[in-house]
């Protein structure tokens, strides 16, 4: 009997520790939501504020538009001429690492271009409109900016192109994704979902399900779907409508296409689904982005020359595109009214 | 030979009651506790729905009851009694409710509050 | 039985079995009163030490001696705590109800197989249930007190093993001396 009691004192222990300790702050400008499941209070409280304090350092040394960050440093130096600057380890491997995703990407995917989202007025903390300065545009498109500008030699760089300003405004939140993951890891942490400004990854569970994340519908203020994410998985979205501004009723969204300069249109929100691998993060932060710019039937070739299986589209019309593999896994909130799986 | 106990020896019967007994109180605990945090706050003046806030607040909250003012605060995705004009301070000594399901009292001032679940069919949202 | 009385003053015909539930009745209240002064943890959280009682009335004698003594305590205790007809004279009546409702049907179980603890367990329950149904249905229908009731089936769970192995331990010291009253 007393076993019993034991038993019974063992399971309601047990019981206790199994809780979901999230926690909300705002980092990278945007709202960074960390859930950890099946640890300790003290223990998830502890890893989170490890995390953070992770971000907010890659939030200060890359910031693309605080003079005092490395990035900005960097920036300066590559408009002043070619001569190599020192670079920490693990800026040198970003670079290296966007530098490949943006030739994978045929240049769609291309932080060079922080020129143009300066004459955009995105790299400010808030959007209001600007006046547009097509002769500016014009030249830096023509003067074509790239990532293959910059050359990368043992911890240095240089760009061969002096109009190169880097923006990691696309990849630094996918990049601190895959951080947090392998810290989570490191601290024995089994289960959590770490979310940055809508880049979700997860690890392991939520209890005895997946987890499972809501897709925000571009046009209303609600989600349209439900994803399980499965350990490992990443999952990201490019949309119109997270940074935008509005002149004499046309919208201008924060995703700028390089080859002509100006946002993209014909895109309400793309969002891809990400297998796990070490950069899953990065991906769910880059892939998204070429497949936002491409023309209606490039669509899946871009989506293809990033690696990426599973995505969904929302067009201007608001018509619903997917990939088969996607569609197999979203489950509507509410129903639209035409989805078309490719 | 072993003299028998006088506690005597469990019989079988009532082992299987007890393991049956576990096994309700456990299917309670899971079925009845949730570690789902909650996401609403409601509060119920006499018999009536006071009113409902969202979590995602840091606000004060007075209501003037039968024997005077109690005091809600809900901060950071929990919510208590504050303060209360009843003797006993039942309601205060509660402390933080966080969890769905959760719910204090103040039979004094007739004022309770409940927290609710937030419907959210996922854990985070992805935009 | 007794012989008819020779004296003129009133006396009441009593038989030991009489004088025995008494005492064990008194017993039941002297344990229902010392837990209502002594602190829970939790208002509702007793050990429920004179349902022990209760059992041992209903092994050594039959059910109908066992309700008595525990409607008895019931009210005797509520009288003498002035707090009759109060709410927690209204948990501790419909505790009692429920688990004597749920001891007349557990006094049929084989008893080889199922001892004092059993019905302990079924009565502490029963009474658990009880309690929780007057807290809802009329002290505080509204709050939620959904989250309490796994901790009080879990303390119901405890004390009533606990207070079936008292009970199996009482009934041992006190092997049966009524056959032959009983005749």
């Amino acid at each position: 009997m007393r076993l019993l009691v034991l038993i019974f004192a063992l399971f309601l222990s047990a019981c206790g520790k199994e809780s979901l300790v999230q926690t909300k702050s705002y980092v990278f400008g945007t709202l960074v939501d960390i859930s950890i499941y099946g640890e300790t209070e003290d223990k998830a409280h502890e890893v989170t504020s490890h995390i953070l304090q992770d971000f907010q350092r890659l939030h200060r040394q890359y910031h693309a538009w605080q003079s005092d960050s490395e990035l900005s440093t960097l920036n300066k130096r590559f408009a002043a001429g070619k001569t190599p600057v020192e670079m920490s380890p693990e800026l040198t491997q970003m670079l290296t690492q966007a530098q490949t995703l943006s030739k994978q990407s045929q240049g769609l995917f291309n932080p060079a271009i922080g020129g143009l989202i300066s004459i955009w007025g995105f790299q400010r903390d808030e959007f209001t409109p600007v006046e547009i300065n097509d002769m500016a545009i014009q030249k830096l498109v023509q003067a074509n900016p790239q990532m293959s500008d910059i050359v990368i030699k043992n911890n240095t760089a240089y760009s061969t192109n002096s109009t190169v300003k880097l923006d990691l405004g696309g990849y630094a939140k996918g990049y601190a994704l895959d951080l947090a993951i392998t810290e989570l890891q490191k601290q024995g942490v089994k289960n959590a979902l770490v979310n940055i400004g809508g880049n979700i990854i997860a690890l392991g569970k939520h209890g005895d399900k997946p987890w499972r994340v809501g897709i925000q519908h571009p046009r209303e203020p609600k989600p349209m779907a439900t994803l399980d994410l499965p350990s490992g998985w990443a999952v990201g979205t490019s949309g119109d409508y997270q940074r935008y501004f509005e002149q004499a009723g046309k919208r201008y969204c924060h995703i700028i296409d390089p080859r002509n300069g100006y946002p993209a249109l014909g895109t309400q929100a793309v969002t891809v689904l990400i297998a796990p691998s070490p950069q899953a993060g990065v991906l769910s932060d880059v892939a998204s982005k070429p497949i936002f710019l491409s023309a209606p039937d490039q669509r899946a070739l871009a989506a293809k020359a990033m690696g990426v299986e599973h995505y969904l589209v929302v067009d201007a019309e608001s018509n619903i595109r997917l990939s088969a593999s996607m569609s197999g896994r979203v489950h509507w909130l509410t129903k639209p009214e035409k989805i078309t799986v490719q | 030979m072993v003299k028998p106990s006088k506690w005597g020896k469990p019989s079988l019967g009532d082992v299987l009651v007890i393991l049956f007994a576990l096994l309700f109180v456990a299917y309670l605990f899971k079925s009845l506790w949730h570690n789902e945090q909650a996401a609403k706050l409601q509060i119920r003046l006499g018999d009536k729905i006071y009113a409902t806030y969202s979590l995602d607040q840091n606000r004060n909250i007075d209501i003037q009851g039968s024997i005077g003012v109690t005091r809600i605060v809900i901060a950071n995705g929990k919510a208590r009694f504050a303060s209360s004009p009843c003797p006993n301070q039942y309601c205060v000594h509660q402390g933080w409710l966080n969890h769905k399901g959760h719910a204090a009292i103040c039979l004094p001032n007739q004022v309770s509050m409940e927290l609710l679940g937030g419907k959210k069919p996922f854990d985070s949202l992805n935009y | 039985m007794t012989q008819p009385s020779k004296n003129k003053s009133i006396e009441i015909q009593t038989t030991s079995d009489d004088h025995r539930i008494a005492k064990l009745a008194a017993f039941a209240i002297g344990l229902h009163l010392l837990e209502a002064v002594l602190p829970s943890p939790l208002p509702g959280v007793k050990p429920g030490l004179a349902n022990i009682i209760t059992l041992f009335v209903l092994y050594r004698f039959d059910f109908a001696t066992a309700a008595w003594v525990s409607l008895l305590r019931v009210f005797a205790s509520s009288l003498l705590l002035g707090n009759f007809l109060s709410p927690t004279f209204a948990l501790s009546l419909s505790g009692a109800l429920l688990s004597l409702a749920a001891l007349y049907f557990a006094q049929y179980l084989p008893r080889r197989y199922f001892s004092a603890v059993t019905l302990s367990l079924l009565a502490a329950f029963a009474h658990m249930t009880g309690q929780l149904l007057v807290v809802r249905g009329w002290l505080i229908p509204n709050a939620g007190v959904a989250y309490l009731i796994p901790i009080f089936m879990a303390a119901a769970l405890v004390f009533g093993v606990a207070n079936g192995l008292l009970t199996n331990y009482l009934l041992r010291i006190n092997p049966v001396r009524l056959d032959e009253d009983k005749g």
